[in-house]
C-alpha cells in the first residue's frame, strides 16, 4: 500500500479544566490515503470536531494542545510547526469547511472578494487574475450564472449556495485534503443531496481526499469509504464502512446503526420500537479513566469493561475497541 | 370514526414590506385542508419555508389565521371567545424543537410542568402536586429533579420535561414541532420510544411536524408533504413511502441517504431553489424546478385529487 496522505499517530489532546487536564482525544491513529473519502463518525462531544481541528492546527490556544503523539502530513509532524509553517498548509494543502455556511462568510465583502482573498494570498495572483478564477470557481460548484453571481454578497444566496461558495473558499488551492465538518447539517435534504453529490465529483476530479464529519450513518454509508467511530475522545471503532455498517464489532457503532428510524428499500407495517442507547456521553472529567467508557451505557459490559481500557481488536480491515467484540 | 382535528382551507399570511414604503402580503401556509383522526398521527413534511411549522402554530392559535376553519372535537377552535379559548387550549398542547430556549430558566422544573395547569385551572389546587409528580414519573425523570433549574438537565431531560409540561393538561391533540431535531441520535431514540408509549397508554393525537424523512416514517400514519404553503402529496403511511406520486415527494425521498444497499433510487435532482414566496408563481408552484413540466402545469394551479384511497395528489401527471 503507498504512504498514507495523513498519518495521526496516538495523538493525545488535552482540555484545561477548573480541575486539572482532561483528554478530549486520547489515543487516537488514523490513516488517510490520497483520494478516498474517511468520515468520523459520533455524538456531539465525543471528538470528531476536535480531531480536525488538531489537524488544521486550530485547536482553541490556551484551552487545547496536543499532549502527545503525532500528526504526520507529507512526513512532517504537523503538531511541532510554528505558526509560520502551519500557514503554509492551511489553505494550501488542507482546508475545511464549517456546519454554518451563515457565519462563515464575511457579509461585508461579495463572495467573489473572498474567493480571491485566499488566491491572492496564497497562489500570489494579482486582482484580476484572482477574479476570473473565483468566477471559474462558482461555476465550478455549480452557482448557476457565476459571472454575475459572483459580485453576489452572502445575504443574496441561499444557504446552499454559500455552502457552495465555502467549498469553493476551501478548493481554491486545490487541496490535498478536504475536511468538510457536518456540512449540510444546517441544509435541506434535497440541498444536501446537491452538495454531495457535489463533494463527491469534486472529490473524484481533483483527487482530494475528503474527511466528512458527521452523524448521520446515511450520509455516511453513501459518501464515505472508511469511517471511524469516535466515542468519548476514543476510536471505538474503524473500518470500511460497508463491513463496519453490515457488521459492526463495536456496540456503540451498532446502538448508533440501530437507534435510528432509516427510510428502508420497502417499509412494512411493522414498526418496532428503536433500540435505545441508554443514557448519554460521559463528562469530559472521566475521559482519562481506564475502562471502558461506553459501559456504563452498554448492555454487555461486565467487571473488566468497567476496570480495565479495551486494546483494539482487528477483524480484517477492521478494527474495534472491545472486550467482547468477537461475541458481537 | 369521526376525525379529532378537521382544518379547513387554513390560510395564514404575513405582511412584508418591500421597498418605497410598499407592503405585501407573504402566503405562508395557502389554502390548506386536512384532518387527523383520533388516536392518529399525521405528519407535515417538507423543507424550510414550505410552512409546516406556521400551519402547525396556526391550528393552536400560536398565530393568527387569515382564513379557513380549524374543528377541533366539534368545536370551532378559530372563533371562540377568550374564556373559551382557554379552556379549549387544555385540549391542544404544543412540544417545542428546541429544549434550550423553550424552558423559562427561572423557573424549577416542577413549576415548568405545573405552569398549564395553573394558567387554565384543570385540576384542583390541592391536587396539582400529586399530578406533577405523576407525569414525572410518565416521562422517565426521577422525583427528586423536580427541584432542579431546567440548565442542571441534559437535552434529552429538557425534552422530557417539555412533553410532561405538554401532557399536564390531559391534551387530547399535541403538536411536535421538529421535536427530536435537536438531539443527538442516541437521545433522539429514547424521546421517539417515548412518545410512542405515551400515545398507546394515553390515547394521544399527534401533529407531527418534522423535515427528517426517517422519523416521520417511523412515527405516522398519514403524511401531508407541503411545498411553498401548499399540500402537494397526502397519503398514507405505505402509500407515501412506497409509492410517491408528486415529483417533489419523490425528490424529497430520493435525496435522503439510507444505510440500506437494497435502496438505490435513482436521484431525482431538483436544481436550484423555491421560487420567491412574495411572488408565487401562477400555476404549480414546483413547475420551476420540476423535471417533468410541462406548458399546462405552468398555466393553473392542479388542484389537489384523490388518486386513490386515502391518496390525495396535486399534481397533472400524477392524477392519469
Amino acid at each position: 500500500m503507498t504512504e498514507p496522505l495523513l498519518k495521526v499517530e496516538n495523538l493525545r489532546i488535552e482540555l484545561a479544566l477548573r480541575s486539572g487536564q482532561a483528554p478530549v482525544i486520547d489515543d487516537l491513529s488514523l490513516e488517510l490515503h490520497a483520494g478516498e473519502t474517511l468520515s468520523f463518525v459520533g455524538e456531539s462531544g465525543c471528538g470528531k470536531s476536535m480531531t480536525a481541528l488538531a489537524i488544521m492546527g486550530l485547536l482553541p490556544e490556551g484551552v487545547g494542545s496536543v499532549a502527545s503523539g503525532r500528526i504526520l502530513f507529507d512526513g512532517r509532524d504537523m503538531a511541532q510547526m510554528s505558526d509560520e509553517e502551519l500557514r503554509g498548509i492551511r489553505g494550501n494543502e488542507i482546508s475545511m469547511i464549517f456546519q454554518e455556511p451563515m457565519t462563515s462568510l464575511n457579509p461585508v465583502y461579495s463572495v467573489g472578494e473572498q474567493i480571491a482573498e485566499v488566491l491572492r494570498r496564497h497562489k500570489g495572483m494579482n486582482k484580476a487574475q484572482a477574479w476570473t478564477r473565483a468566477t471559474e470557481l462558482l461555476d465550478a460548484v455549480r452557482i448557476p450564472n457565476a459571472a454575475a453571481r459572483v459580485s453576489d454578497y452572502p445575504h443574496q444566496m441561499s444557504g446552499g449556495q454559500r455552502q457552495r461558495v465555502m467549498i469553493a473558499i476551501a478548493l481554491a488551492c486545490s487541496p490535498k485534503i478536504l475536511i468538510a465538518d457536518e456540512p449540510t447539517t444546517a441544509l435541506d435534504v434535497t440541498v444536501q443531496a446537491q452538495i454531495f453529490d457535489l463533494l463527491r465529483d469534486l472529490g473524484r476530479e481533483t483527487g482530494t481526499a475528503i474527511i466528512l464529519i458527521t452523524h448521520d450513518m446515511g450520509a455516511v454509508a453513501e459518501m464515505a469509504d472508511r469511517m471511524v467511530v469516535m466515542y468519548a475522545g476514543r476510536k471505538a471503532e474503524d473500518g470500511p464502512v460497508r463491513p463496519v455498517i453490515d457488521h459492526p464489532r463495536h456496540p456503540y457503532t451498532k446502538g448508533l446503526i440501530s437507534c435510528v428510524p432509516h427510510l428502508l428499500a420497502e417499509l412494512t407495517e411493522e414498526r418496532p420500537d428503536l433500540t435505545e442507547v441508554a443514557g448519554i456521553v460521559p463528562s469530559l472529567g472521566s475521559f482519562g479513566a481506564d475502562a471502558c467508557l461506553f459501559a456504563s451505557r452498554c448492555d454487555l459490559a461486565d467487571d473488566r469493561c468497567r476496570s480495565q481500557r479495551p486494546p483494539e481488536v482487528a477483524f480484517g480491515d477492521q478494527h474495534s475497541a472491545c472486550w467482547k467484540a468477537d461475541q458481537l | 370514526m369521526t376525525a379529532l382535528l378537521d382544518v379547513k382551507n387554513l390560510s395564514i399570511r404575513f405582511p412584508v414590506k418591500r421597498s418605497w414604503g410598499r407592503s405585501s402580503w407573504l402566503y405562508a401556509v395557502d389554502d390548506v385542508s386536512f384532518e387527523v383522526k383520533r388516536g392518529e398521527t399525521l405528519a407535515i413534511v417538507g423543507e424550510s419555508g414550505s410552512g409546516k411549522t406556521t400551519a402547525a402554530l396556526g391550528v393552536a392559535r400560536l398565530v393568527h389565521a387569515s382564513g379557513g376553519t380549524v374543528n377541533l372535537d366539534g368545536q370551532d377552535f378559530l372563533s371562540l371567545e377568550p374564556e373559551d379559548l382557554r379552556q379549549a387550549r387544555a385540549k391542544v398542547q404544543v412540544i417545542f424543537q428546541d429544549p434550550y430556549s423553550s424552558l423559562n430558566p427561572r423557573l424549577r422544573a416542577e413549576a415548568i410542568v405545573r405552569e398549564p395547569m395553573d394558567s387554565i385551572g384543570t385540576l384542583p389546587v390541592s391536587e396539582r402536586p400529586a399530578r406533577v409528580a405523576e407525569l414525572f414519573e410518565q416521562v422517565g425523570l426521577r422525583p427528586e429533579q423536580m427541584k432542579l433549574f431546567p440548565h442542571q438537565f441534559s437535552g434529552g431531560q429538557r425534552q422530557r420535561i417539555g412533553i410532561a409540561r405538554a401532557l399536564s393538561t390531559n391534551p387530547e391533540l399535541i403538536i411536535c414541532d421538529e421535536a427530536v431535531s435537536a438531539l443527538d441520535v442516541a437521545v433522539q431514540a429514547q424521546i421517539l420510544n417515548l412518545l410512542r408509549r405515551l400515545q398507546r397508554d394515553l390515547g394521544l393525537t399527534y401533529l407531527f411536524i418534522s423535515h427528517d424523512l426517517g422519523v416521520v416514517q417511523h412515527m405516522s400514519d398519514h403524511i401531508a408533504v407541503m411545498y411553498m404553503g401548499k399540500i402537494v402529496e397526502y397519503a398514507d403511511r405505505l402509500s407515501l413511502f412506497n409509492n410517491p406520486k408528486h415529483p417533489y415527494t419523490k425528490a424529497l425521498l430520493s435525496a435522503v441517504p439510507s444505510v440500506d444497499q437494497k435502496r438505490k433510487v435513482e436521484r431525482l435532482l431538483i436544481p436550484g431553489d423555491p421560487p420567491n414566496p412574495l411572488d408565487p408563481p401562477k400555476g404549480c408552484r414546483f413547475a420551476s424546478r420540476c423535471p417533468f413540466v410541462e406548458n399546462a402545469c405552468r398555466a393553473a394551479q392542479p388542484p389537489l385529487d384523490e388518486i386513490a384511497p386515502q391518496h390525495k395528489v396535486a399534481c397533472i401527471k400524477a392524477s392519469h
